[in-house]
């Protein structure tokens, strides 16, 4: 898990495998840079291929950005996960977070770069999830 | 919302045409894609690139659509820029085709 | 129906217990459909209810019944931590200290709604909605608990033929038919369990 202070919108990338969350956030780092914070989590509780809420809420607490923070998941329980994470945060929060509907290496790439350049939370959003429009 | 900015500014200021050719073995792929969208975000003018001079136009600032680009080594950017620093975007985008992204 | 300290920690044990002992039935039945971690996922966050005993049944039921929910959601993971956690939290939120039927009726269908919002899905798709629906009907008309059990049992039996439309099974498409889901399979047993320890009598 990496992150960087800036006002930039925070980017969260949650895999089932920890190997594709880090690969993935290892690709936005080094296509993208470090102007945005960025976090990942993989893996369920046990360390086993799955999500799990407690680490998506770190990895949003990682990631945290005043612009807020894009949440890119892979398959069904991340996004379900997600979402329960999203809903237990504290309400000022909350509204500040949301889970795109786009492939979560593409879209983390292209929710980076979106914010590198210092879009608000909708672009960002926006824009990651053109990638399937 | 950089557009709705960019169109604004757009009804006083001439736009600035040029071109340069992508030299660099990947072409416009993913990485040089996201350089080129991460420099034009750095400016108020409108930046656009086509690979002929009449079009069809990209919005260089759109990630996602200069990524479905996809032109290859050799290909001729032409760029279109109208802004308060079309100048200097249009300077910047040259340098950066021209340089290879910096992985010529 | 009263619901004393003893009471909900037979709840408690009832529930954990079922859903541990049948761990590899429902890995078994997640690995005809989908990425068989179901059991293991299941009974990692029942035991992890388990540990919080006797702490647990110290408190009212609608904080126990939020404090499971949210160690089923934190300790499950998968799609099935977020569902089944919801589907106690909201019931925890929604019941009084002794609830009566009618209470029982207005919480599980709100319940119901929220596991529905949570997985943008509706009863039909092969999920653990389609043993919760019947379930809560079967209850509102009054069924005892064996009516309701046996209710659980049979409609967890009718996803077999179901094509999946939410979920990981729904990528196997047409072959997700004759499978049952190992979701209501799990909704069922947990029902069954608590019907019998709440010994529910017909109320017509």
């Amino acid at each position: 898990m990496s992150s960087s202070n800036s006002a930039n919108v925070g980017i969260v990338i949650v895999s089932h495998s920890p190997k594709i969350a880090e690969g993935a956030a290892d690709m936005v780092r080094q296509m993208v840079g470090s102007a945005v914070p960025l976090a990942w989590t993989g893996g369920d509780v046990d360390g086993g291929l799955g999500t799990n809420v407690a680490g998506i809420l770190e990895a949003i607490e990682a990631a945290w950005s005043p612009a807020g923070v894009a949440v890119l998941v892979d398959l069904g329980g991340a996004e379900t996960n997600s979402e329960m994470a999203v809903e237990m945060l504290a309400e000022d929060r909350r509204v500040r977070v949301v889970v795109c509907n786009a492939p979560v290496v593409e879209g983390a790439v292209i929710a980076a770069t979106e914010s590198s350049g210092g879009s608000s939370l909708a672009a960002v959003k926006r824009s990651a999830e053109e990638f399937y429009a | 919302m950089h557009d709705v900015n960019a169109g604004r500014a757009a009804e006083a200021f001439a736009t600035l045409t040029a071109s340069a050719v992508l030299v660099n073995p990947v072409g416009l792929h993913a990485r040089p894609s996201v350089k080129l969208t991460q420099s034009a975000k750095g400016f108020a003018a409108r930046i656009e690139f086509a690979l002929a001079a009449d079009g069809p136009w990209t919005d260089a600032k759109s990630p996602v659509k200069v990524m479905r680009v996809k032109a290859p080594q050799g290909a001729t950017l032409h760029f279109r820029v109208t802004g308060p620093d079309g100048e200097a975007a249009l300077a910047a985008m040259l340098a950066l085709v021209r340089d290879g992204f910096g992985e010529a | 129906m009263t619901l004393d300290r003893a009471n909900r920690e037979k709840l408690v044990r009832a529930l954990a217990g079922t859903v541990i002992e049948h761990a590899d039935e429902l890995t078994s039945l997640d690995q005809a459909i989908g990425d068989g971690d179901h059991g293991l996922n299941m009974k990692r966050g029942f035991e992890a209810v388990l540990a919080t005993l006797p702490d647990l049944a110290d408190k009212s039921l609608p904080e126990m019944l939020k404090a499971i929910g949210m160690t089923l959601v934190m300790k499950v993971g998968g799609a099935s931590g977020p569902l089944v956690g919801t589907f106690f939290m909201e019931l925890g939120k929604a019941l009084p200290e002794q609830p009566a039927r009618a209470d029982l009726v207005a919480a599980t269908d709100r319940a119901i709604n929220a596991v529905k919002a949570r997985g943008r899905s509706e009863p039909g798709q092969k999920t653990l909605l389609d043993v919760l629906v019947p379930v809560q009907a079967v209850l509102a008309n009054g069924g005892d608990a064996r009516a309701i059990a046996a209710e659980a049992a049979r409609a967890a039996d009718r996803t077999a033929p179901m094509l999946a439309i939410r979920g990981r099974a729904s990528f196997l498409g047409e072959r997700s038919i004759g499978h049952m889901d190992p979701g209501s399979r799990s909704a069922s047993l947990l029902i069954g369990a608590a019907v019998t320890t709440l010994e529910f009598e017909a109320n017509t």
